[in-house]
């Protein structure tokens, strides 16, 4: 059994007046093809004017990871990271990261990610922002 | 003269390596990569009579940088080689100007991969398949070709006017057809599965990495005699046969490896082939133990990228073959740094046969979950056939031949339905 934080970003697309992403973190175990356990989940959102560099999306993902009481290896997409090497997104965090590998891991991308779409939508229709 | 003639079809197959690193790359993976493309140039048979290196950003014009390819075509001039083949993918203009200067045939990996797969391919449909990347390969690469070489024949200013482009109008009408017929023997094969799971067959797929021994696993395990060598992608038609695992029917197909970065024309082309694997109920992912565990790992994770998009929840299980080569001791370490990518794990060898009652169990295990029920049959002779379709589906555990029959028995859960649904009118009468 691992500890891994799963991460995963929506809406890094322009919409009106900027791009609104909704990052979601969520703290698991894992065993090699499921997830064990889920422990916690957070999610945060972020409107920027101009389009999100690496440096901004690294930093969205240490803020939501920081929220979560829970220690472990942030695990995202190699998309999420503009498909940067891994030796260069692994140096940029201050915690461990890596690309997903394993069937869990994959398991659980698409867990926050359906987290972090459905977060994001239903923002932007509270919140009545325009998409 | 019977030495010149050797002389001269050894010459034909003689051919350059070449490959472009970037720079700050792991030295040791590179070269890793390298030695796979020395394997995949021995199973197309050919002779590698030098070898090029070169650490730098892709360069649009030749991949590489001038000077080097100047260098290259040196080479070719002093080894008289045919071919030069590339491991980095080329682009049209690329593969135009490197063949302009070095004066030979240029090709990249993935074509020498289809060179590769047209060898071996026997059967009408991988010859098809084979022909489908072949030509999907192509398509993009004709326009430009045609362009490129008739640039001062086209009518027009700078050659910009109309030209008739007939070659890939041809190819793409190639390509129709083919889909077309593939696409019915896809049916065939839908069938055939559904016929397959109806009798009462569970299906198993071997899905692993090029070379890991899927092949002489699947010899040990259902005692067959499938051409084996230590060789990439000897394996390239699915091939099926019936397992025993003590009273269940399985069948268990053997599969095409994977290799690393296969691009997505080339897996869409096999999808017939793949579709064993990702159709299948229990997939069987063999691994070799015993390379490095980083190289393991690499090679797993190419295996779960190839998967994981289309298997949805069928269960995976991860069988380290050619374990006899690895100190008993070493196992644990070797499992306690690539576990968390490697879900239920059994170590075999396949060569020496040992660990198959393991593999056997443990596949048992994650097989869909068969029912235990106890029915009674009339004793007639309707109720008789009925008990021998019963033998034939499932296992059956005791029957006893009383005023009815009663049997206790263990099958997939859809059988037993049916023999429900067949037993019920009789015991309305």
């Amino acid at each position: 059994m691992w500890d891994i934080i799963a991460v995963d970003i929506s809406g890094r697309h322009r919409i009106k007046g900027g791009y609104y992403m909704v990052c979601a973190a969520a703290a698991l175990t894992v065993s090699a093809s499921y997830i064990e356990k889920v422990k916690q989940i957070k999610i945060l959102p972020l409107w920027l004017k101009r389009a999100p560099s690496l440096l901004d999306i690294v930093q969205l993902i240490e803020d939501t990871a920081d929220q979560l009481s829970f220690e472990g290896t942030i695990v995202a997409e190699k998309g999420d990271m503009y498909n940067k090497p891994s030796w260069m997104t692994e140096s940029m965090f201050s915690r461990a990261f890596k690309y997903q590998e394993s069937i869990a891991e994959r398991r659980s991308i698409e867990l926050v990610h359906h987290i972090s779409l459905s977060a994001r939508n239903l923002l932007i229709n509270e919140l009545q922002i325009e998409a | 003269m019977k030495i010149l003639a050797e002389q001269k079809s050894s010459n034909e197959n003689r051919v350059i390596l070449v490959k472009r690193t970037i720079p700050n790359s792991d030295l040791e993976r590179e070269e890793y990569l390298f030695q796979e493309l020395r394997e995949l140039v021995k199973a197309a048979g050919y002779l590698p009579v030098g070898e090029l290196k070169q650490t730098r950003y892709p360069d649009s014009k030749y991949q590489l940088g001038r000077g080097k390819i100047e260098e290259l075509a040196e080479l070719v001039r002093d080894t008289g080689a045919d071919k030069v083949i590339f491991y980095n993918r080329l682009s049209t203009t690329q593969l135009f100007n490197i063949s302009e200067v070095c004066k030979c045939q240029v090709i990249d990996k993935f074509q020498l991969i289809l060179e590769i797969f047209a060898k071996r391919a026997t059967t009408h449909r991988s010859k098809l398949q084979v022909e489908l990347a072949k030509l999907r390969y192509e398509v993009p690469r004709a326009r430009a070709v045609v362009s490129l070489l008739k640039k001062e024949e086209r009518p027009g200013f700078m050659g910009l006017g109309d030209y008739e482009d007939s070659y890939e109008q041809d190819l793409k009408k190639r390509i129709v057809r083919i889909e077309s017929e593939l696409g019915s023997a896809e049916k065939d094969d839908e069938s055939l599965r559904d016929l397959r799971h109806r009798r009462g067959f569970s299906l198993i797929s071997l899905a692993g990495y090029t070379n890991a021994g899927k092949s002489t696993l699947f010899n040990a395990i259902v005692d067959e005699s499938v051409e084996t060598k230590d060789m990439l992608f000897t394996t390239l038609i699915p091939m099926t046969r019936a397992l025993d695992l003590g009273g269940r029917k399985a069948l268990l197909t053997d599969t095409v490896g994977f290799i690393e970065d296969l691009p997505h024309w080339l897996v869409d082309a096999f999808k017939s082939t793949l579709d064993e694997i990702f159709l299948s109920d229990l997939i069987l992912l063999v691994v070799d133990v015993s390379e490095k565990p980083e190289m393991i790992l690499q090679k797993l994770s190419t295996a779960h990228d190839t998967l994981w998009d289309r298997i949805q929840g069928v269960p995976i299980v991860t069988v380290f073959n050619k374990a006899d080569l690895v100190d008993e001791s070493e196992l644990d370490g070797i499992l306690e740094k690539i576990g968390y990518m490697a879900p239920n794990p059994v170590f075999i060898s396949a060569k020496e046969g040992t660990g198959m009652a393991a593999l056997k169990v443990e596949i048992l295990k994650h097989l869909p979950p068969w029912c235990f029920c106890s029915l009674s049959l009339p004793n007639s002779e309707k109720g008789m056939s009925v008990l021998s379709w019963l033998y034939e589906e499932g296992v059956v555990h005791r029957v006893e031949f009383k005023e009815r029959i009663l049997v206790d028995y263990e099958a997939r859960a859809e059988i037993i339905n049916r023999a429900h649904a067949l037993l019920e009118p009789q015991q309305q009468t």
